[in-house]
């Protein structure tokens, strides 16, 4: 490969992509069958949560999220003073 | 002194910065996952661009003006922001003055910018109208990237699908 991409003035994992790339065989065999593992999982989704998301805009959800992302701050900084408080 | 809001993710001003320079783009991951309804927090935004010689100049240009880092890499790397840099990697986890930005080239199971638009939609979300991984495509992705911290996102995926599919349009 180092002398593919030296005569080509490129990195070797750059080299390496560009020749990968069309070569790569694009069929994702991956199974969406029901996985039991999934399935357990699904039991404890909050559903309520999810009707109450589907009701809402996307602009509604990202502003949601926006609020959940200040408030996870909020949070962490109120666990760091208190953490330093106690120190 | 405030503190600066470094775990929220200006999710407007990154959309419309990316659709103003004209970045050929799609929504996938967690934002993808919210736009669909998910209720989980995230806090970055994931995207996979086209690696077309334009559109990664588009990108280098609209980042520029805001501060893109390599996430969690010790500060004074020498760190370029430019084409070549995107060029020579694929994806790139980032900081930026906006929030944490993923740029992805390829994602497992889906492929690149181009195999994935046939599976995206179009979404309008603070007057920006841009391209989000569709559901079923985010949960292939999901389950082929085969991580057990995701088991939990694809439960609530597929939930979300099952629950989608109940409703009456």
């Amino acid at each position: 490969m180092r002398p593919i991409a030296e005569a080509a003035g490129r990195c070797q994992p750059a080299c390496a992509w560009d020749m990968m790339v069309p070569a790569m065989a694009r069929t994702y065999d991956i199974s969406l069958d029901p996985d039991p593992v999934i399935e357990a999982y699904k039991k404890d989704v909050d559903r309520t949560l999810l009707r109450e998301n589907l009701k809402l805009t996307v602009e509604e959800r990202f502003l949601a999220l926006m609020a959940l992302q200040r408030t996870a701050e909020e949070m962490q900084r109120a666990g760091a003073r208190s953490r330093r408080n106690r120190s | 002194m405030p503190e600066p809001d470094r775990g929220v993710t200006d999710l407007k001003a990154i959309l419309t910065l990316l659709r103003d320079a004209g970045v050929e783009f799609i929504l996938v991951g967690g934002l993808a996952a919210t736009a669909h309804g998910s209720a989980r927090l995230t806090r970055d935004v994931d995207i996979v661009y086209a690696r077309t010689p334009e559109n990664m100049a588009r990108l280098v240009a609209a980042l520029a003006p805001h501060s893109p880092y390599l996430r969690g890499a010790p500060p004074g790397l020498p760190f370029r922001w430019d084409a070549e840099t995107i060029r020579r990697g694929l994806n790139f986890t980032l900081t930026t003055s906006l929030g944490s930005l993923d740029l992805l080239g390829e994602i497992t199971g889906g492929g690149l910018y181009r195999d994935l638009l046939p599976e995206s939609v179009e979404v309008t979300v603070f007057g920006v109208t841009c391209r989000c991984l569709d559901l079923p495509a985010l949960i292939r992705v999901k389950r082929a990237a085969g991580r057990p911290r995701d088991l939990e996102v694809i439960a609530e995926l597929e939930a979300l699908r099952e629950e989608r599919d109940r409703r009456p349009e």
